[in-house]
Order: C-alpha cells, then structure tokens, then sequence
C-alpha cells in the first residue's frame, strides 16, 4: 500500500471510531432517558405491598439505590459507572453484583447465538449458493419460497411449535426424540458456576438443540436470499464465460470465482443482521426458559429493575456497534475496491 | 387590459389542467405496467392473491364470523369446548369461538401492519430526504442519531418505549411500531438521494434557479417513491410481526382481538397442555401467510420498480 493508501486508511480508522464513541454514548443516553422516564415505582417492586411497613426500609432502598438524586446527577453517576464497569446490585437479586449477572448471561446468549449463527451460515450460504447455480429451476422456487416461509415466521411461535412437537410423543410414535424444551432449571441444577466435565457440557449442548435450531430455520432466508443474488450478479459477468470457455469445471468457477466476489455483500449481511439475530435470541429465551441476556432484559422489564435494564440494554448495543465496525474492517480489508473516504 | 390579464389566466389554467390530465394519464400508464409486471413474477402474483384473500377477511370478516366477537366483556361460550359443527375450532378459556376471533383479528391484524409500515415510511422518507439533501453537519448530526436508533435491536427499544407509555391500546400500538422502525428506511432514502443529487439533470435544474423545494418535489422525490413503496410493503410484514411478538411479551394492546393478542393468550394459559391446538397454532398460520404475502409482493416491486435490478 502507498503511503497516501495508509494514510487516508488511518484518517478513516479515526474517523470510523469516533463514530463507534459517539454511536455507544448516543445509546447510553437514548436508554438512560427511556428507562428513567418509565412509569411505576420500583420500590413498590421490592418490599412487600404491606401498609404496616417500616418507613425505613424504604429510607434504606431510597438511599442504597440513590433513588432521591436529581436527573442530571444521576446521568452523570450512570455515564461515569457505566464507562468504568462499576454496574451497582440489581434491584431484585440485591445478593448478586450486576456485572455477575450479565456477564454470566452473556457467556449463554453468546453460546446461543454463535451456534445458530454458525448453522445459519451454512445452511443459508448451501442453499443461496445452489439455488443461484440452477436459477429458475425447480430447487430455486422451492427454497426460495420456504426460505421466505420461514422468514415471516413470528420467531416465538416457532419456537413454541417446536418444544411442544418435541415434548411430546407426535401421534404416538415411540421413536421421535425427545428434547429437552426448557433449560433454566436444569442448568441452574448444575449450579452457577460451570465445570468443564463431561455430564455438564452434554446437557449444555442436548438444551441448545431446539433453541439453536429455531433461530436458525427462522434466519437462514436472508444468508441464502443475499448469497442467491450476489452469485446471480457475478454469474452474468464475462470473467465466468471466460471461465467456462477455459474449460473449468463448474464446482472450481464456483469456488474460485464466483465465490470470493460474492463474499462481500455477505459479511455486510451478517453485521446488519446481528440486531436482528439478538432480537430473535431474546425471544427464543422467553420461551424455552433460556438463561440469557434477553431473558434477563424481559424480566427485568416485568419487575422494573432498573439497574440491570440499563446495563443490559448498553451491552446489546454495544455488541451491535462492534459487530458492524468488524464489518466494516473486514469489507477493506476483502475488497480492495472499497473507497477509503 | 383588463381582459387581456383575463385571457392569460384562463390560458394558464388551461395549460395546469392539460398538464394534471397527462401526469394522470402517465400515472395510470406507469401503474397498468406495474401490475403487468407484477403479475407475470411468480412472487408477486402468489403474493397479490394471498393478499387478496386476507383483504376479503378484513373487509367481510365480522360478517361471516358465525358468532360476535366483543373483546371488551368475557366469552358468550361455554370454555374448552371441543371442535364441533357449532365451533368449528372450538372455544377458549374465556369462551369465546376461535373461529370467530381469527376472522376479526384479520381486521386489526392488517391495519396494525400498514398503519405502522406508512408512518415508519414517511419519518424514516423524510429524515432521509433532509440528511442527504441538506448534507454537512445536519446530515451528521442525523446520521448519528440513526445509527444508535439502528444499534439497540428493535425489539427492546420497542418494549422500552412501550414500557414507558403503560397501557397500550390499538392506536398506541401502531404509534410505538411506527416511530421506533423508521431508521433503516431513512438510511436507504438517504442513499438514494445521495446518488441522485449528483446527476446531470439535477445539476442543469439548479443551473436554470429552481428552488431546493421544487427540485426536491420534482425531481427527487418522484424518482425515490418506487424505492420508498416496494420497501414500505416490506415494513408491513415486519410491523406485523412486531405487533405479534410485542404482544407475546405481554405489550398488547387492550380490548382488540389481533392475532398477536390470541397468541399472547394462548401461550399465557398453555393452550398445548389444555389441548386447544387450534388457539395457538391458527393464529401463527395466518400471521405466517399474511406476512409471506407481503413480503413476496414486496420482493416482487422491488425487482419491477428498482431499475439496477430489472436489467438482469
């Protein structure tokens, strides 16, 4: 690379990251408003609704949680604890550090997503890959119309199809699998902290069947759909008849042609559809009881705690403002045709 | 003199009026081409006729619905009632008849969709044609918000917000789905307007002295509208779904039967363990084949009106 390349690559870099700052303190802001303009007292969440209650306790709560403060001191004190990972005790679970709590979440949520998304990818990139080989024939209408099918699911009801067809002996017969359809309890019987032994990582792995699966099926559409069109695009284009007429066989002019230019609307892909992945994951840990950061942030919409809200909420957008700056190196550093602006 | 100023405003209105005819005429052109188009793509022709379908439920649903649906006081039925001729899908655990419900929900259902999908089109259209069009630090200062709106993943600035507002009726609903899913229509309308700013005949329009106004409502406009329709088919699908799953995470909207709400319901009161297959996978279908039958139509125009795709 020339020294002008690297030099308008650095200003970018720059660029790029203070928009990565701006973008996270944006979030930050965006929910400390929402949150703290949320109706409902969160005190009467956490002592029982007793009219015969010590003031005191309430005093205490009022106190230990800041809950007096003013707006803009309280902006300030959350900024300052949220950059410095100082993330307080939750409202509920006064025992656990918040920080414990999401972080051990997000070691399940990560689990979850990373399978699915692995699935995802193969799935989807197979089947865009051979639909877009024998466009307009029979496979590609099919796939394409069950990749949309799939697609327009609500993600929760499949979800839930799926534990009850699991569940259950269908019609009677003896040999379907049963699977487990909900974790929450069985990993917690394993207790808090997991162990590296093989009873552990068995019955992790038969739990994150079903929900891996689900958020698979329901998103292998738009992997398979972008992955379709990209190839349909650089089939048309003259170096692949020049391929052919060179002699090559259809499996090589795939991979070493066709593949490669089709790469980068594909990672472009994968960044966006990491907000939509986690909005999958949190519904797919309501329903099969799941112990991650989506279930966390439900529950703590239902019970109004608002120290783990707040913090959760950041770690979802900041998972998503990464995701797309990994992207975003990744697409310079694939495709040389990129403008360094 | 008089009459001379008289003729020439007659002549003008003369020339408006031809001028309205032949911009109806082209319009009326444009839009038998598009249908045409429309319905040779297999996509869009699948599409139109399961959204004729449920468009006839919307319409007549209470009408052929064999029994009244008032979701506001409890079932008339007895609860748990098996499928039978009187109940074809039987009854649920408030006793009111699931076939019933499913033909009012179309209703409800449909216009939460578009309603949400038309507001999220023009703020997000709107932001877009600002940010691109006055460029600079406003553009900037836009952009920044639209990424953090993009960052936190829809659904839980969906949930935050409804959460903030406390009760939720039909109206609140669409509001909270249209306000929160404008980001990703504006960022694609800024796109288009970034690339059209740049073409010659912009350019000799502003050449000639035409306002910022005009060459926005004339030129820029009409030529992002086909972008902005086949996408705000897309939003439809999707606002449905959020309505779906806003509901399930007990955001529903009050004394309305949707189809997200008898979900909702459904899965609260275990309709599997009670037997009531119907409640809870009824409802799912037809969100699943309303929401294909946007999303093939949208698909469908996007491939007809985006001409970078038509080529191919």
């Amino acid at each position: 690379m020339t020294s002008a390349g690297r030099r308008s690559l650095r200003r970018m870099l720059v660029k790029r990251s203070v928009n990565v700052a701006i973008t996270i303190f944006g979030i930050m802001t965006l929910n400390f408003a929402l949150i703290h303009f949320m109706p409902g007292d969160p005190i009467l969440n956490m002592v029982p609704r007793d009219p015969k209650l010590d003031p005191a306790i309430k005093e205490s709560l009022i106190d230990k949680f800041n809950l007096d403060a003013g707006l803009f001191e309280r902006y300030v004190t959350y900024l300052w604890k949220t950059v410095t990972l100082d993330w307080g005790t939750s409202y509920m679970m006064s025992s656990r550090s918040v920080w414990d709590i999401i972080s051990y979440d997000m070691r399940w949520t990560i689990l979850l997503i990373g399978t699915s998304t692995f699935f995802t990818l193969i799935i989807g990139m197979a089947v865009g890959a051979m639909a877009a080989y024998r466009r307009g024939g029979a496979f590609d209408l099919t796939s394409t119309a069950t990749g949309l099918f799939f697609y327009g699911m609500p993600i929760f009801w499949f979800a839930m199809l799926l534990q009850e067809a699991f569940s259950t002996q269908l019609f009677g017969m003896n040999w379907w699998p049963q699977l487990p359809g909900s974790s929450y309890y069985d990993i917690v019987e394993y207790g808090p902290v997991f162990k590296w032994e093989l009873p552990i990582i068995l019955s992790v792995l038969e739990h994150l069947i079903l929900p891996s699966l689900t958020l698979a099926i329901a998103s292998f559409a738009g992997v398979a759909l972008v992955m379709r069109s990209s190839l349909v695009d650089v089939m048309n284009d003259d170096y692949i008849l020049t391929a052919k007429a060179k002699g090559l066989t259809d499996y090589m002019i795939l991979r070493r042609h066709a593949l490669p230019n089709g790469l980068p609307p594909m990672v472009a892909l994968i960044a966006m559809s990491v907000a939509f992945i986690i909005g999958g994951a949190y519904q797919i840990e309501i329903v099969f009881n799941y112990p991650g950061i989506g279930y966390r942030t439900i529950t703590a919409i239902w019970e109004l705690d608002f120290p783990i809200l707040q913090f959760v909420v950041v770690v979802g957008g900041v998972a998503v403002v990464i995701a797309n700056f990994i992207a975003d190196l990744v697409l310079i550093y694939i495709d040389p045709r990129i403008k360094l602006v | 003199m008089m009459q001379s100023s008289n003729r020439k405003a007659k002549e003008a209105s003369r020339i408006r009026a031809e001028v309205r005819r032949e911009k109806l005429r082209l319009l009326i052109f444009r839009s038998k081409r598009v249908t045409r188009a429309l319905l040779k793509n297999p996509m869009g022709l699948a599409g139109t006729i399961i959204l004729i379908f449920f468009s006839v439920i919307a319409a007549f649903g209470p009408y052929l619905a064999p029994y009244e649906v008032d979701a506001t006081r409890s079932g008339l039925f007895e609860p748990y009632l098996p499928s039978s001729s009187e109940h074809w899908m039987g009854t649920d655990v408030f006793g009111y008849d699931i076939f019933s419900m499913l033909l009012y929900g179309a209703r409800t259902s449909i216009l939460v969709g578009m309603f949400a999908a038309v507001i999220a089109s023009v703020v997000g259209a709107a932001v877009g044609l600002y940010s691109g069009y006055a460029g600079g630090w406003k553009d900037e200062v836009l952009m920044r918000i639209n990424d953090v709106m993009l960052s936190i993943p829809w659904l839980v600035l969906m949930i935050l917000v409804a959460g903030l507002i406390g009760t939720i009726s039909l109206t609140v609903i669409i509001l909270i789905i249209g306000l929160t899913g404008w980001s990703a229509t504006a960022r694609l309308v800024r796109a288009q307007v970034l690339s059209l700013r740049e073409r010659q005949y912009i350019e000799r329009a502003r050449a000639i002295g035409s306002g910022d106004l005009h060459i926005i409502k004339t030129h820029i406009l009409p030529n992002s509208f086909p972008l902005v329709f086949a996408n705000t088919i897309l939003t439809v699908a999707i606002s449905i779904l959020s309505e779906a799953t806003l509901s399930f995470l007990h955001m529903r909207p009050y004394g309305t039967v949707t189809w997200g709400t008898m979900l909702s319901y459904a899965y609260d009161n275990s309709a599997f363990q009670l037997g009531l297959h119907y409640w809870i996978v009824m409802p799912g279908l037809c969100i699943v084949f309303l929401v294909l039958g946007f999303t093939l139509l949208g698909f469908a125009l996007d491939e007809i009106l985006n001409p970078r795709l038509r080529k191919r």
